[in-house]
């Protein structure tokens, strides 16, 4: 509630170094970085580290228990599968599907929304109303659905989840981005560069995007999250990565029968899942709140 | 008042227009033969498919087949399933009920949790209730759905055996089908089965209503936070605390009218994902909605299938979205007098 600060000198770091601070504050968010930059090179260079192979089967050690189980074994710390796959460099690998393909997902659809709402912003009148309309349509189509229908045009498989999940969220990030742009554009010191005869590419470049990026990094871990969950679902679904594939909402389907012997086999899958999207959403509610806190001072 | 009504009600018409249009438009984006993709009728004889071409327009323009297939839209004949051999539209009529009953229990719970839960963390900013709330929230946002899912299954069903793992109801109980809603029908028959089929549906309804709420509620949550925060920095809560209300006055008496106003919009914006978690759900609890339905259709290649779905969950998503505007504009005077063309 302090609106005034106690010390009288005044603080000039730069904007990025003020949000940063306030980043590095928040430790949970801290957390949720280092967890989103381990998930990262781990999706990188998984098939390096991993200790066996996908699809390498030990006949000698089917449905093995994680090694801290009595039955486990040292060799296999995650256990088994029913085909005797090493679970533990079956996950890692499924980081590079669900996580590195998720990460592409996301900057393509941000990269493209950002084009794309730009020009929304930037337009009035008639065409933006068109415009805005054609994406409340879009929105008002559940997007798992969305993809469904892409999926049904493309025929199941990974990449087309890829893309059947770029278009499917891309209507809202369009809507968002335009938002942003729109509300900068109002601002006085918009206003005044217009004044001085600053061209449209000027305003945009030089007005607008150096102080809506950080929030476009927000939205981009806002679709990042979404998407790693549509790959996963389409994959449980059976719509997208088909099983041989370690992507692990596929794991987690193929698994679905051993649900009674052997649930580390589906428990740990949908775990990764669940910190991968965590890590994200701490990354980017960190963000925001850092964003907010630099306002506020 | 009137102007605004009118407004959105021709929104609403040009927002079917397109969808109808997008949907007619799938037919050619559709593998397959178009005939087959409208119609539903495969291995046809001539004769029929001479038939079918003239009910369907196919040898004239697009446009005329636009216009048909409104108009068959309009009667209800959707097409025939490929699957099934049934009507489309018997099915939705059949499915949507299961559907929209689950989503909306789930959205009760979401408002009847997430509202409170909001109003007590913005009470209680920066301190520990806030602390665990939001990070409670935030937890239940990251979760995907179908692992909560096998999660509660593996827990109350397998483990406690507390909870049945599929269907809507036991199989001992025979209720006929009148609204399709399985709770108002079993009130409408006075209780069967001396209320036990109640407590069965209930039993039923129970885990799946609970997976489905979890996304909307931490959504809810987060955003009556947001919104109560923000209402709670403006000069007129200033002006109330300055006059020496008490925190329990400020929030309840000023805060929470205008706070939920935001809110009140974000609950329509909410179907739209709500439909997206049910299909997930319902494929995982078995239940019998247009989800699941939906999903089956993809794996049988069910066109005329997958069209309806579409056109029958986005037309509610659309009109759902229409009445919480409509709803937050009786409420808001303010947002009524937007201009034109703005969003």
């Amino acid at each position: 509630m302090a609106k005034f600060s106690l010390y009288s000198e005044e603080s000039n770091r730069s904007p990025l170094s003020r949000l940063w601070r306030n980043f590095k504050a928040n430790h949970l968010a801290l957390v949720g970085l280092w967890m989103f930059i381990g998930l990262a090179l781990l999706a990188m260079t998984a098939p390096l580290l991993a200790p066996y192979g996908i699809d390498q089967q030990h006949s000698n050690a089917l449905l093995l228990p994680p090694s801290w189980h009595d039955d486990g074994d040292v060799h296999f710390i995650l256990g088994t599968d029913d085909l005797g796959r090493d679970v533990l460099s079956r996950l890692m690998n499924g980081a590079t599907y669900t996580f590195g393909l998720s990460i592409i997902a996301a900057l393509m659809t941000t990269i493209i929304g950002v084009v794309l709402g730009t020009l929304a912003g930037i337009n009035r009148g008639f065409k933006s109303s068109i415009l805005n309309h054609l994406l409340d349509i879009t929105l008002a189509i559940p997007s798992l659905l969305l993809a469904i229908i892409i999926i049904a045009i493309l025929g199941p498989g990974l990449l087309n989840t890829v893309w059947a999940i770029i278009l499917a969220l891309l209507p809202q990030h369009i809507h968002s981005v335009r938002n942003l742009v729109v509300d900068e554009l109002n601002k006085d010191y918009i206003g005044a560069y217009r004044l001085d005869g600053a061209s449209r590419a000027h305003i945009l470049f030089r007005g607008v995007f150096p102080n809506i990026y950080e929030h476009i990094v927000v939205i981009f871990t806002l679709a990042l999250s979404t998407a790693i969950l549509d790959i996963a679902a389409l994959g449980f679904l059976k719509l997208g990565a088909q099983p041989p594939t370690t992507e692990w909402g596929a794991m987690l389907a193929e698994n679905l029968g051993l649900i009674y012997i052997a649930p580390w086999t589906v428990g740990l899958p949908g775990a990764l899942l669940f910190l991968s999207v965590l890590a994200t959403n701490l990354v980017g509610d960190g963000l925001r709140n850092a964003l907010q806190a630099r306002k506020a001072t | 008042m009137l102007d605004y009504l009118l407004r959105r009600f021709s929104l609403l018409l040009f927002m079917l227009f397109a969808l109808s249009a997008f949907t007619f438009g799938l037919n050619y984006l559709f593998p397959g033969d178009l005939l087959t993709n409208f119609s539903g009728q495969v291995n046809t004889s001539f004769s029929q498919s001479q038939m079918l071409e003239d009910k369907y327009r196919i040898n004239e323009n697009v446009l005329v087949q636009y216009g048909a297939f409104l108009g068959r839209l309009l009667e209800g004949d959707w097409g025939v399933s490929l699957s099934s051999g049934q009507t489309v539209f018997s099915h939705v009529t059949l499915l949507l009920p299961a559907t929209l009953e689950l989503c909306f229990y789930a959205l009760v719970m979401a408002v009847i949790i997430g509202i409170p839960a909001g109003i007590i963390t913005s009470a209680y900013h920066r301190k520990w209730p806030d602390k665990i709330i939001s990070t409670l929230t935030l937890l239940g946002f990251s979760i995907p759905v179908f692992w909560l899912a096998l999660l509660l299954i593996m827990v109350f069903c397998l483990g406690f055996g507390w909870f049945p793992m599929s269907g809507r109801i036991g199989l001992l109980y025979e209720i006929p089908a009148v609204t399709n809603f399985i709770l108002l029908d079993i009130w409408l028959l006075g209780f069967p089965y001396g209320g036990q089929a109640f407590v069965d549906a209930l039993h039923h309804l129970a885990l799946p209503t609970i997976v489905l709420a979890m996304y909307p509620t931490t959504v809810l949550t987060r955003f009556t936070r947001d919104s109560m925060l923000n209402v709670l920095e403006q000069n007129y809560i200033k002006t109330a605390r300055a006059k020496g209300l008490n925190r329990r006055q400020i929030i309840l008496d000023h805060a929470l009218r205008n706070a939920l106003l935001p809110v009140i919009k974000q609950i329509g914006l909410q179907f739209s994902t709500l439909i997206t978690l049910a299909m997930v759900t319902e494929v995982i609890f078995s239940w019998p909605g247009i989800g699941r339905w939906l999903i089956d259709s993809i794996y049988q290649r069910d066109y005329p299938a997958i069209q309806g779905g579409l056109l029958a969950v986005s037309m509610f998503v659309i009109f759902a979205n229409m009445l919480a505007d409509l709803t937050h504009s009786m409420l808001d005077p303010v947002s009524r007098n937007q201009s034109h063309g703005k969003v």
